[in-house]
Order: structure tokens, then sequence, then C-alpha cells
């Protein structure tokens, strides 16, 4: 009993994960490069939403992924314009897109769908390996997954390769720290940060895709709930490490999933505390009272050529 | 070296949106680009409504209703207005000091939350007058400490305060939950009537007087409260010490700190003062109009009051029509809605385009003002 009560936590927890890693793993990168986009949270909302409608229209949810991930990348190009090109606070930027992207998917969701509807919309199938539901406890867990769970991790490994090991890392790195030094070494800064973001566009779009078509196969009005704070949070709470920015994923999707477990347990605790903690969490992670790292030394400053 | 020195030694402030006050052939593009944007952004709501089929002119009718319709909506969208405001000086306060508070929500919702506390538990029972003012100072002083946490955590520990006051939010509202939910909390026990998670309705002598009581028009003694706060806001930041202390704090705290300002004093301060004006904004919607507490009383006024000190540019006379702007706004869109059947989230595609386009047009008013 308790067996299976563990396997559907442990479950929940990496499939409440998943969406986060999406979109901390790109805006790791991102920052890596020095623009914090705040809108991350806008980003997953729009993807969640054209994955849904896409998936809804053509029956078909790798359409939706596609999709989404092509409109999060847009809207990561605007993000870009006006962070990296007009040089705007990346800060007041990021929460007008977090507005207009609530707006925007209420607004078309109550055209489109009506209001309150719960039709289910074609979603991914779990994988079910056999093999791996043999496991006890943590393989029913690992299987019970969609293919998109695990698209995640792969999307961690191929970030710290990407950073570690090739060029483009090597020139993300670099006008994330000194974008002056940098320009002067012949790197375009511009374009290196235009593509952190849209890097970081497109993973936000996978990680709202997986909401809608992967994890709930619905869409309903606000349902990132904050997601993509978490995620910027995860960046901090990791010190701009792929592998730590996992850990940090792994233990706020495992602080969500607690609302599931606490009650099946018959724990006393309220629902709201409940609620709070992975907020909670990130508070206390962000604010430095578990180890600090420093963040790349021109992250959210503009550059201006021979400025 | 004193304050004025210290300040005119230090680089030409790097503002949210550039320069304010760099010349006055700037005055122009700082009073246009806010307008503009706002016009260009309701034009795309129109359209957006055009667009669904929708009968604009219905639309419209039903928004002009629901604004200024009668004297009952008139109050209630100053009513909204009032908090809006206050949620916005707040706002401009601490961007003095080169803080962004975007945690105006989680703020509005101790403060309401707190308020309601107090006016249930005790305040009900002090003489006419005290009895109102009370439960809005433990209101205000909620809001204030919710702000402080988020000063102290950027003074002492370098933590970004967007951050912090967002995640403060996320853990505002589940309180809020919690208290409207459990018994032993704020929870009215279940009758025959109701049995809805919201806290039983507030003594009459914690309610705020109207204005008006003779002709329906919900408008509370708030709006005084809020024209007091405009005219004390604006005249700290334009004509005090503190003011000056403030915006040196934000240019440049080491250069502060090496001219004896005690710089942590100073964030945590703004930030309280900004909480504080946004926890006042939670007390007087629930003193004011509500009388009880639910779950979700504050949900969208924290957008709407950042919205408004940012379109302010650090003006409290921006705050004041930014916030009858929005006010207006919102109580015309949930009428639209309820009886023209067009989502209100029409209005939240209008505010986000504001905010994007205010903050990408900066670059007109920086470039200038480093000529």
């Amino acid at each position: 009993m308790i067996d299976e009560q563990m396997a559907v936590f442990i479950g929940s927890g990496l499939r409440l994960a998943v969406p986060i890693i999406f979109a901390a793993t790109g805006e790791m990168l991102s920052e890596r490069a020095g623009v914090l986009n705040l809108s991350l949270d806008g980003m997953m909302l729009v993807a969640a939403f054209a994955a849904a409608l896409t998936s809804w229209a053509t029956g078909s949810p790798l359409a939706g992924v596609a999709v989404a991930v092509l409109i999060a990348t847009s809207v990561a190009m605007v993000q870009a314009f006006l962070s990296v090109t007009l040089r705007a606070n990346q800060l007041v930027v990021g929460i007008g897109f977090n507005i207009l992207a609530l707006g925007a998917t209420t607004f078309m969701y109550r055209e489109i769908f009506g209001p309150l509807s719960r039709d289910p919309i074609p979603g991914f199938a779990q994988l079910n390996l056999p093999w791996l539901t043999s496991i006890p406890v943590i393989g029913p867990a690992l299987s019970h997954q969609t293919g998109l769970a695990y698209v995640s991790i792969l999307m961690v490994v191929v970030t710290w390769l990407l950073l570690k090991y090739t060029s483009f890392g090597l020139a993300v790195r670099a006008v994330g720290e000194d974008p002056r030094a940098a320009d002067k070494a012949g790197i375009n800064v511009s374009r290196t940060r235009y593509l952190g973001v849209l890097y970081a566009g497109a993973l936000a779009g996978l990680g709202g895709a997986f909401m809608s078509v992967a994890d709930s196969n619905t869409f309903t009005e606000n349902m990132t709930k904050g997601a993509g704070y978490l995620a910027i949070t995860a960046v901090i709470f990791g010190g701009w490490n792929p592998w730590y920015t996992l850990g940090a994923c792994l233990l706020f999707g495992f602080a969500t999933a607690l609302q599931f477990l606490v009650p099946a347990l018959q724990l006393d605790v309220p629902v709201a505390v409940l609620l709070l903690l992975p907020y909670l969490l990130a508070l206390i992670a962000i604010a430095g009272f578990v180890g600090k790292s420093r963040q790349p030394a021109a992250l959210t400053l503009p550059f201006e050529r021979g400025g | 070296m004193s304050m004025s020195k210290l300040v005119l030694a230090m680089k030409r402030p790097k503002s949210m949106f550039g320069a304010p006050g760099a010349g006055f052939n700037l005055v122009p593009l700082q009073v246009l680009v806010p307008v503009l944007s706002t016009l260009i952004a309701l034009g795309i709501g129109l359209l957006i409504i055009a667009s669904t089929g929708g009968s604009v002119s219905e639309a419209i009718a039903a928004f002009w209703d629901g604004m200024a319709g009668s004297d009952y909506n008139i109050g209630a969208s100053l009513n909204r207005a009032i908090t809006l405001g206050l949620v916005g000086l707040g706002f401009i306060f601490a961007n003095r000091a080169n803080l962004t508070n975007v945690g105006g929500e989680g703020q509005i919702a101790m403060g309401g939350m707190f308020a309601t506390a107090v006016a249930l538990h005790g305040a009900g029972n002090l003489p006419f007058g005290l009895a109102f003012i009370v439960s809005m100072a433990a209101g205000a002083t909620a809001g204030a400490l919710w702000g402080a946490l988020a000063g102290y955590l950027k003074a002492k520990r370098g933590t970004n305060e967007v951050i912090s006051t967002l995640l403060l939010s996320f853990i505002a509202l589940p309180l809020v939950y919690w208290s409207v939910e459990s018994f032993h909390l704020l929870r009215k026990p279940i009758s025959d009537l109701s049995s809805l998670p919201e806290s039983p309705e507030i003594p009459d002598t914690t309610k705020l007087p109207l204005l008006f009581p003779d002709n329906g028009s919900p408008l509370h003694i708030g709006l005084l409260l809020a024209i007091v706060a405009v005219v004390v806001i604006w005249l700290v930041l334009k004509h005090s010490t503190l003011g000056l202390r403030l915006r040196a704090v934000g240019l440049n705290e080491t250069a502060s700190r090496r001219a004896g300002l005690r710089t942590s004093f100073y964030i945590i301060l703004a930030m309280a003062v900004s909480g504080g004006l946004g926890g006042l904004g939670g007390a007087i919607m629930i003193l004011g109009q509500q009388f009880y507490l639910t779950s979700d009383f504050s949900s969208g006024y924290g957008f709407d009051g950042l919205v408004v000190g940012l379109l302010s540019r650090g003006s409290a006379v921006g705050v004041v029509i930014g916030a009858l702007l929005f006010g207006f706004l919102r109580s015309g869109s949930i009428n639209m809605e309820i009886t023209a059947h067009i989502p209100s989230a029409v209005v939240l595609i209008c505010q986000g385009l504001i905010v994007i386009i205010i903050a990408g047009s900066a670059i007109l008013t920086n470039r200038k003002s480093n000529r």
C-alpha cells in the first residue's frame, strides 16, 4: 500500500518537474548569455494553449508540440528584439509578456473552447515498458511517463554538452560574462544573445506543450500557475549549472507532488501549506540560505557596441 | 558631502524608462509614449472584439454602462481606482530607490486578510472611527511586513526583489485561502444559507463610512485617504531629504554607503512603505466595499496596480491618471463580460501590450537624454 503510494508520489513528482526542467534548462543557457526571460511563464502558457489547440484540431499531439515550440520561439523572438536590440528592461518586458499571454490564452480559450470546457484533447500515451515497470516502486514511476518526459532529461544533457564543449557554448559564456571583451574577440554579441533567448523559448515551448498534451490532456486557464517563475528560481538555485538546476527542478516537482501524497497518507497538513511549499522552498533557495553562487556578470545588462 | 552634491556627482539616472526629467524637450515624449501606447492597446482590444464577431457597439455600450452608467457604477469604479492608486504609489515609491516591487498582489492579499482578522476579532468593539482605523492599520502593517521581507532579503542577502516579491505573492495567496477555509481561522460557520469558504461579514463599525450615503454610491472615505497618500508620496519623493536619499541609494548603493547612508535601512524602508500601501489598498477593499474575505478577492489587482505604477513613470500624478483609467476599464470590462459576453481577458491583453510597448520605447527617451 505504502509502496503503491510512493510509486504514485515519485511518478507525479517527476511528471510535475518535467515542464520546469524544460523551461529552466533553456533559461539557464539564455541567462548564461546575459538575458533573463521573466516571460518564461507566458511562453509556457502560450505553448500549452497552442499545443492543446493544435492537438485538438488535428488529432496529433506531436503536431501540437511542433506548433507549441514554433509559437513559443516566436514569442522569444519578440522578447529578444526588445531585450537585445531595443535594450528594454528585461524584467518589465517579461512581466508585460506574462500579462499578455494570460489575457490572450484566456480569451482564446473562452472563445474557442467555451467557458469551463473539460473535454480531453488527444495526448501522448505513457511508455509502460514491461521490463521497466517490473522494478519495484521506481519502475512504475519511471515507466508511467510519456516519451516527452525523457526528452527533458535529454535536453539537459544536450544543453550541458552545448555549453561545455562547443564554440557556441563558449560564445554564450563569454557574452554573459563580459560582452565588451567578447565583442573585441570577434564574437557577435547580439546574435549569440538572440540564439540564447530563442533556445529558452523553444524549450519553454516543449515544457508548456508537455503540460497540456502529455500531462493533463486538457488546457485550463492560467494552467502554468507560475511554473515559469519556479523555473527561473531553479536556475538561480542551481547556480547556473545544468545538473544542479535539474536537481532544483526535481525538488520543486516533488514539493508540488506532496499535495497528492499527504492526503493519501491521511496526514493532517493544511492544503494551503502544501500549495505554498514549492514557492517557499524557492524563496529560501534564492535567499541564499543554502549556499551562494555567482550569477553571470552581465545578466540583464544590455550591450551597446562602441558605447 | 551633502546629499544633493552626491546625487549630482553620480551618473545620470538610468531608471526603468530612461532618464526622468532630462530636459524639457523630452516632456512631450514622456507624456506621449504612455498616452499613445494606451491608445494603440485599446485600439487592438477593439479589433479583437470585432474579430470575434461580437458587436463592437454593443460591447462599448456595455463597457460604458459598467464604467459610469449609474451612481453605483461610478462609485464602484472609483473604489477600484483607490486600491490601484495605492498599489501604484507603492510601486513608484520603491522604484525611486531603483527597486521593482511586483508583489502587489501578495501585499494586497496580506492587507485584506489581516484587516479582516482584526475587524472580526476585537476592533469591532472599539468606539466608532477607531474601529475601522485600527483595522486599516492592521492591513497596512501586514502589507508593510510582507514588503519589508523582500527588502530585507535584498539588502542583506542580495536577493533580486523582482523574484522574491513574485514568490511572496505565490505564498500569500494560499495563506488567504487557508484563512477562509479553516473554521478555527476566519471561515464563517456553515449555516442553512451558506457554506462557502469565506469569512463572516465584518462588524458595521469597522466598515468605512460612505461619502454619499444618500444616492446609493458605494464610494467611501478611502478616496480621501488615497488623495492624502498621493500628496504625501508626491511631497516625499519630490521635496524631501528622504526622497533624495532613496534616489541616491537607487542610483549608486556603494557611493551612498561611502557617503554615510545606511543603505540597507533605506532599501528595507522603501519596500516596507511600498508593501504597506499595497496592504492598505487590500484592507480598503474589504473594509470599504466587500465586507467579508474571500480567497480570490485580490485577483488581478496586483497586475493592474503594477501596470498603473509602470505607466506613471514615477510621477504621483501619473499614478492618479493610471488608477482612474484602470479602475474604470476594469469595471467596464466586467460588465462587458456579463452583458455582452466578451471575455474580460481582453483588458489583460491591452495591459500586457501597454507594458511591452512602453518598455520597448524606452530606447527613444534613453537615446535623446544621452545627447
